[in-house]
Formats: structure tokens, C-alpha cells, sequence
């Protein structure tokens, strides 16, 4: 076939290929059984986190807005810092997700949430702040706390409420079954997850797409 | 100033007449402060009619909710977010509180992917009571209410409790309605949706994304067709709150799309919910309590008519 021939039938095909591969992925949101989707966040620390980059480990991801009553619940209580630190310390990489848009409740600044995490002693692998809600829209985070538990092989494993209280009382944190911890143990023990769907509870995450 | 001489008839007269004017305020509950609001636990009737018991005695009372513009509480079933408010009744022996009587929610959208169910400006909650022979009869009855509740806007969220109390005297005498509430209480039993009349038959699809609802209803054979459907499910996690609704008329009633939640993970056997209907030009709208039947379509029958007409 002669050049000035096979080129154009060469070019123009992959020029549709490439636009195709340029264009922005659809939102598929996550479900528990289907594989997690990558994502890359910027730290309150600064550094630049990939999803990606931990298969091989147990991954949390916390969505966080401290000035909701439930998320307050678990902080003012300790309890969401003995999580981190409890998960942490066995190799389970723990990401708290802001994706809280900016001027909305949530939403904090480098430095804002560095502080945060300082004066309640929180022991996340990181905060990622998230105030385009790209993560969020990507894993349709509705509320604030909201649990995403992943597998080392990169599989949602569970996704929903903190635990089976859905209260704003600290009090009710001692009885409550922790469905995070329990996710965590029951795979690390080879089980099954029991429970690895719940609504989650607590505030609408504030995303810049919001009514008003 | 001297005390009034307890033996003068005018004296008794006097302080006899204070202390009536302070139980007949007694009777009427005040409103108590939540979070942007106040709410009041509220009866329906000013006494508990003594007759016979034996049969037992119904009467209504009401957790009466006025909320400042921009902020709401929820439904039974508070959809993405939120928290329906908790009542833990404190009654005498003899007296029992039935169920929270819903009326109607209003959809809350608080993005494109969350949304709500609740109630903005007032809302009455009415909870029917129960009086049975071991109520004691010789003094009034004294009601409890320790209310928690969650109250939002769309920017936050504060939670709040109320300790509620109402005495209502029992007379011997046919209850007489407080007129102070008598439209209030008129006007919620209006907006709690009833059962859909005998006639309608109802029927879901369970697809691989959605739920249809089938609705054959013979709605007042001369009236303007269906134009706004909205469903509310009683149970979480069953659709997807934030999604559309959309609405075929057909030739006896409609079809009603509803996206499944992300987090359907079960099938059910029936499909449970308020289905608010809107006809023609006219703001009314109608809610039913449905309680429908959920199959998978076979093959040929989903493929068939869908009897879908023009929307006019």
C-alpha cells in the first residue's frame, strides 16, 4: 500500500483513540465487591497520596467535617483517634477525606486542618483535602462520617456508617459495634465480611455542587 | 402586706380562684426551645373522659415542631442524611402511646446526590394514646415526653432535646376539643396519607437498576390525568434518594421509575412507601400508603406494551 495512503487510514483512527483515552473517566461510583477507585488527594502535609500506591494493604477512608454533631461524637470522644491509631499501628493505611466545598461547613485549609489534628491528637496516614469533591463524588460519599474499608487486593470491602448507633450521643459509643473494626478483623482473619453495607449516618457532605 | 385571713370566705375565695387561674395554664402546654425552633406537646381534647374505661378510651395527642425559615427535621425515613426526631413517653400506669402518625414529607435536595426527607416550617406529629381501666381516675393524668431531635439547615446541623410534659385532667363529661388546636389537628390529619382506595392495584418490577412501579388506578374516571408522582420509602438504603422520578402515563395509571440504591443489596418481597400524586393544574396533592407486591418481570412481558400515551 502506498505511503500517502496508509498513513491517513493510520492517523485518523488513532487520533479518535486518543481523544477517546483523553477523555475525563465516567463517575462510577464505589460499591462494596467492586474494585476501589483510584484516586490521587493532596495532603494537609503537603504530599500527594495515590490510591494505587498501597495495594498490598488495608486502606480506611473517613469522611471527614468536624463541625457536624456526629463527626464531633467520635473526636470529642477519642474514639475516632483510638481507630486510627489502633489500625494504623498494624499497617492499615487510614485516609481522612475533607470534601467539603470552600465557605461550606468542613472545609478547612492546610493549616486548619493540621491544627485540628494536632489539638485532638488524630492519627491518620494523612487528611486529604478534597474541596473539589472529586473523591467524594467518586466513592458518593452522602454524609459525614462515612466509612470505606479496601482490601489489599484494591476491592471495596465495606462502605457506610462508623457503627450501629446512628446518634449524636457520645454516650451511645461504648455498646456500639464498630463496623470498621469489625470489617478489618474478620478479613484480616480470612472471613468474610458480615456486615459490608449500611447507610452511613450523620451530616450531608457539603460539596460545591449543593442547592444553595 | 398581711397574708389574707384563711377563715374569711373572700380570703378562700381569692386564693382558690389564683390557684385555678394556675392550673388552667397548667393545662396548656408552652412551647419549650430547640435548636431554631420550639416545640410543644400539645391534646387534642382539654380532658380524658372518664366513662367506662373497660373498652379502653382513645385519644390524640401531638409533638407540635415550628421551625425557623431555613431549617427542618426529618421524616420516619430521613433518606441520605439526618436523623427522625426519638420520643421516650414517661405515662402512668394505665396509659400507653401508640405510633408517630407521619404526615407527608417534603423532599429535601441537598445536592445531585443526596437527598432527604422532612418537614420545614411546622409540623405536627400526632401520636394517638391509649387509656385502659388501671388509668387512675381520681386526678389527672400527667404526660411525658423526652424528645430527641435534629434539626438542620443547609449549611448544618444541631442536634437538641426537650423534656415535654402535659396534665390533662379526667372529667366525667364528653371530652371537649381544645379550640386552640382544633384546625391544627384538622389540617395534619388531612396531610397523613391514607390508604389507596380498594380499587387501584399496584405492582414493582425489581430491574437490574430500578424499581418500576406499576400503578392501575381508577382515579376519578372524569379528572385531570396524573402529572407529578413522587414515592417515599419507608425503609433506607431501597432507592436512590437524589434520583429523579420519571413519570409514563399510561392508559389506566402510570409507571413510576425509581433508581435502586447503590446499597440495595437484598431483594424484597414488597415495596413500602407514601406516594404523594399531583393532577392537573391544581396544587392539591393526594398521599396513599402503598404496600406493593415486587416481582421480576419475565422476559417476555418486560419487553411488551408499555401502553405509554403522549403526555398531554
Amino acid at each position: 500500500m502506498k505511503r500517502s495512503t496508509l498513513y491517513p487510514m493510520l492517523f485518523y483512527p488513532m487520533l479518535v483513540a486518543l481523544a477517546l483515552c483523553a477523555a475525563p473517566p465516567l463517575i462510577s461510583a464505589a460499591k462494596v465487591g467492586a474494585a476501589a477507585p483510584d484516586f490521587t488527594g493532596t495532603a494537609s502535609n503537603g504530599k500527594t497520596f495515590h490510591l494505587s500506591d498501597y495495594r498490598g494493604k488495608y486502606v480506611v477512608l473517613e469522611w471527614h467535617n468536624n463541625g457536624c454533631p456526629y463527626v464531633r461524637k467520635q473526636y470529642n470522644s477519642g474514639n475516632m483517634q483510638r481507630l486510627q491509631k489502633q489500625w494504623t499501628s498494624q499497617g492499615v493505611v487510614w485516609f481522612t477525606i475533607l470534601s467539603s466545598a470552600l465557605g461550606k461547613q468542613g472545609y478547612a485549609t492546610a493549616g486548619e486542618e493540621n491544627d485540628f489534628m494536632a489539638k485532638m491528637q488524630a492519627a491518620p496516614t494523612a487528611a486529604l483535602l478534597d474541596p473539589a469533591g472529586e473523591i467524594g463524588h467518586l466513592y458518593d460519599a452522602k454524609t459525614s462520617p462515612q466509612m470505606v474499608v479496601i482490601n489489599p487486593q484494591g476491592v471495596v470491602i465495606y462502605d457506610g456508617a462508623i457503627d450501629d448507633k446512628p446518634t449524636t450521643d457520645l454516650n451511645d459509643i461504648p455498646g456500639a459495634a464498630n463496623y470498621v473494626s469489625l470489617a478489618l478483623q474478620q478479613a484480616m482473619a480470612g472471613k468474610p465480611v458480615q456486615t459490608a453495607s449500611t447507610r452511613p449516618y450523620g451530616c450531608s457532605v457539603k460539596y460545591a455542587d449543593a442547592a444553595h | 402586706m398581711r397574708w389574707c385571713n384563711p377563715s374569711s370566705g373572700f380570703c378562700r375565695l381569692l386564693v382558690s380562684g389564683a390557684a385555678l387561674l394556675l392550673c388552667a395554664t397548667g393545662a396548656q402546654a408552652e412551647a419549650t426551645p430547640t435548636p431554631h425552633g420550639t416545640l410543644e406537646l400539645i391534646a387534642e381534647n382539654q380532658w380524658i373522659e372518664k366513662r367506662d374505661l373497660a373498652g379502653g378510651q382513645k385519644f390524640d395527642v401531638g409533638l407540635y415542631f415550628k421551625l425557623e425559615k431555613g431549617w427542618h427535621i426529618y421524616w420516619v425515613n430521613p433518606g441520605d442524611s439526618g436523623e427522625p426526631p426519638r420520643v421516650e413517653w414517661r405515662l402512668p400506669s394505665g396509659l400507653s402511646a401508640g405510633a408517630i402518625e407521619w404526615p407527608t414529607p417534603r423532599r429535601l435536595q441537598d445536592s445531585s446526590s443526596i437527598a432527604d426527607y422532612g418537614y420545614e416550617d411546622a409540623v405536627l406529629l400526632i401520636v394517638p394514646m391509649h387509656a385502659d381501666p388501671k388509668l387512675a381516675t381520681e386526678q389527672a393524668t400527667h404526660i411525658g415526653a423526652d424528645v430527641k431531635l435534629l434539626v438542620c439547615s443547609q449549611e448544618m446541623c444541631i442536634p437538641g432535646k426537650a423534656q415535654l410534659s402535659l396534665t390533662l385532667p379526667i372529667e366525667s363529661h364528653a371530652a371537649v376539643p381544645n379550640s386552640r388546636y382544633a384546625d391544627l389537628f384538622a389540617a395534619t390529619r388531612k396531610s397523613l396519607p391514607r390508604p389507596a382506595p380498594a380499587n387501584w392495584k399496584f405492582g414493582v418490577a425489581d430491574l437490574n437498576d430500578s424499581f418500576v412501579l406499576t400503578a392501575n388506578v381508577s382515579h376519578k374516571s372524569s379528572g385531570p390525568p396524573i402529572t407529578q408522582a413522587t414515592f417515599f420509602p419507608l425503609a433506607e438504603s431501597q432507592i436512590e434518594n437524589s434520583s429523579p422520578q420519571k413519570l409514563l402515563p399510561e392508559a389506566n395509571g402510570f409507571r413510576l421509575t425509581l433508581r435502586k440504591s447503590d446499597r440495595f443489596l437484598k431483594p424484597i418481597a414488597r415495596l413500602k412507601g407514601v406516594l404523594e400524586l399531583s393532577a392537573g393544574d391544581s396544587h392539591l396533592n393526594e398521599a396513599f400508603l402503598i404496600d406493593a407486591p415486587v416481582s421480576k418481570p419475565s422476559a417476555a412481558r418486560a419487553s411488551s406494551d408499555l401502553g405509554a400515551r403522549a403526555v398531554q
